[in-house]
């Protein structure tokens, strides 16, 4: 593969990476495939596109590009009032539909097919609301920057890579040294025996849901800003957000964000060895071979 | 508070389902430093009773008190504020986190001021998991989970601490190590309720003892009286007296 290639895949995997840390914190916790994860990121995407459309009309200097990047300031802002507003549709969809599931002890398997109405629902909503046609957070053209040994990539590109890193650390380091992050590693281990620490299981799950509803959110600008903006994006991503987070070990941060790296390198890899036909076969392909040889993923511990 | 009670249950009946009672109208006092034990045949409804109490179990009627406070339907993760800790006989640590984090979690709920001061100290009541703080939980023998389950929860300094089984599966050399710390905790102050099938290491550390059977109060007494009692012993504890395994 050439030198582009693969920074092509990295820069895909980023939001796969993303994506798939809330696909296994909320596995991992919640303890269901949330198949509606896909459409969070479609909704953060969107939340954002109609915040920055409104910021853009309001005050016409903001949709003014920033140095290098194709965007004006009305898009980080506009991201952050995504996150704030995912977060409040996930914990919506919970208190309408999961909550009650759970307060029934419901199986696993309506969990998850509870999470494939919430998806259909969701997404239909989306197409009612904002039509089906793509959409872009700017028609502004960026030139790539060359980069060295043969590798370009656009300042927007580069940015994304940047903040998917700082994300990353950051839930790692929620996870690993603060209360809340010790109190959600607890109750994904045995939520009695957290309750019976004093830990308050109901909040946890509600600070889950945010976290993962904000980081599908930027997942979901990202994939906007880089690619363009559909109701479908959020499904058209759950493949493979589910094999980095499978392929990372559930419950694993830097797991799965190493794992969607992974994922968007080996599409790549595939666009240029088999064709880009072939490129959605590749986290099916992945997906099945960790669940027969490491079912536990890379950084997971065995059973 | 009254007469030194830290925990009390007025007719309590309790079960996992309204219509089939485990627990059925248990009257029940406990005072302060005192090491209180249930027995009673094996589906006698013990450890209902004490999960009833710790809120993990519904409870249909009647009320739980703790220091004189009605906490009948305070939720399980506040009745440690309340001053009662609770350790399950089975998965009572958290076998993914290290032993630091297992404590650190229970001190969380504490003022940040007085959370290392706590660690440190349940840290010198058990030095055996001291030595291996970092080390993830699940890779502890049998008997040092228990520590680490007592430890976790002595770290609120609570009132009242109630045990579930804590021999279960432990050698009799460790259930002795184990009951041995339930003294010394209780003569620093903290009431005990020890739910347990081994009646003999039970009564050899209990003040007083309940025997419940089909979810009611049969008999209750000091330990040393009923320990001698040759017919409370045929009618409730039978061959598991003859059974029962002494601590080394």
């Amino acid at each position: 593969m050439n030198p582009q290639g693969l920074m092509d895949g990295l820069i895909a995997g980023t939001t796969i990476g993303l994506g798939a840390v809330g696909i296994t914190l909320t596995y991992s916790i919640l303890r269901f495939s949330n198949f509606a994860h896909g459409e969070l990121i479609s909704w953060g995407a969107y939340f954002a596109l109609a915040v920055a459309g409104l910021l853009g009309a309001a005050f016409g200097f903001m949709s003014a590009p920033i140095g290098p990047f194709s965007f004006g300031w009305a898009l980080p802002i506009a991201a952050i009032a995504a996150i704030g507003l995912n977060a409040v549709l996930a914990l919506v969809v919970d208190a309408l539909l999961f909550s009650r599931l759970r307060s029934r002890n419901s199986t696993v398997i309506i969990m998850v097919m509870a999470s494939f109405g919430a998806a259909l629902t969701l997404r239909n909503l989306l197409e009612f609301t904002f039509t089906g046609k793509p959409q872009y957070y700017t028609n502004a053209l960026q030139i790539a920057i060359r980069l060295g040994g043969g590798i370009r990539a656009t300042p927007d590109q580069l940015l994304s890579l940047l903040v998917a890193a700082l994300v990353v650390v950051g839930v790692h380091l929620l996870l690993t040294r603060t209360a809340t992050g010790r109190a959600m590693r607890a109750v994904s281990e045995n939520p009695q025996l957290a309750g019976l620490a004093g830990v308050n299981v109901r909040q946890v799950i509600r600070i889950v849901w945010m976290l993962g509803a904000a980081l599908a959110a930027m997942a979901g600008v990202m994939a906007g800003l880089l690619i363009q903006i559909r109701p479908e994006m959020g499904l058209d991503l759950l493949l493979p957000l589910f094999a980095a987070a499978i392929l990372g070990g559930i419950g694993s941060v830097p797991g799965a964000m190493t794992a969607g790296l992974i994922i968007g390198i080996s599409e790549a890899l595939a666009v240029a060895v088999v064709g880009a036909q072939w490129r959605a076969a590749v986290s099916f392909v992945i997906l099945v071979a960790v669940l027969l040889v490491r079912p536990q993923g890379l950084f997971g511990r065995a059973e | 508070m009254t007469d030194g009670i830290v925990l009390s249950t007025s007719g309590l009946v309790a079960g996992y389902e309204r219509g089939l009672p485990i627990v059925r109208g248990v009257d029940f006092a406990l005072r302060g430093g005192e090491l209180v034990t249930i027995l009673g045949p094996n589906g006698a409804g013990k450890s209902t009773f004490v999960k009833a109490i710790a809120g993990l179990v519904p409870i249909h009627e009647g009320k739980v008190f703790l220091g004189g406070t009605d906490a009948t339907a305070v939720p399980a993760h506040e009745k440690i504020r309340h001053g009662l800790a609770f350790v399950p006989q089975t998965e009572n640590v958290f076998a993914s986190l290290s032993i630091a984090d297992n404590l650190r979690l229970a001190a969380d709920i504490l003022p940040r001021p007085d959370r290392a001061g706590r660690i440190d100290r349940v840290y010198g009541m058990f030095p055996d998991i001291a030595d291996r703080s970092g080390r993830r939980a699940g890779a502890l023998s049998g008997g040092q989970r228990q520590m680490l389950a007592v430890a976790r929860a002595l770290i609120v300094e609570p009132t009242v601490l109630i045990l579930d089984e804590p021999s279960a599966g432990l050698s009799p050399k460790i259930v002795g190590e184990v009951f041995a710390r339930l003294e010394n905790i209780k003569r620093s102050g903290v009431a005990i309720v020890l739910v347990e099938q081994n009646v003999k290491a039970a009564l050899a550390v209990a003040d007083r003892a309940v025997i419940l059977v089909e979810g009611q109060v049969r008999h209750e007494g000091t330990a040393m009286g009923l320990a001698d009692d040759p017919l409370v012993a045929a009618l409730y504890l039978g061959a598991q007296r003859e059974r029962a395994v002494s601590p080394a």
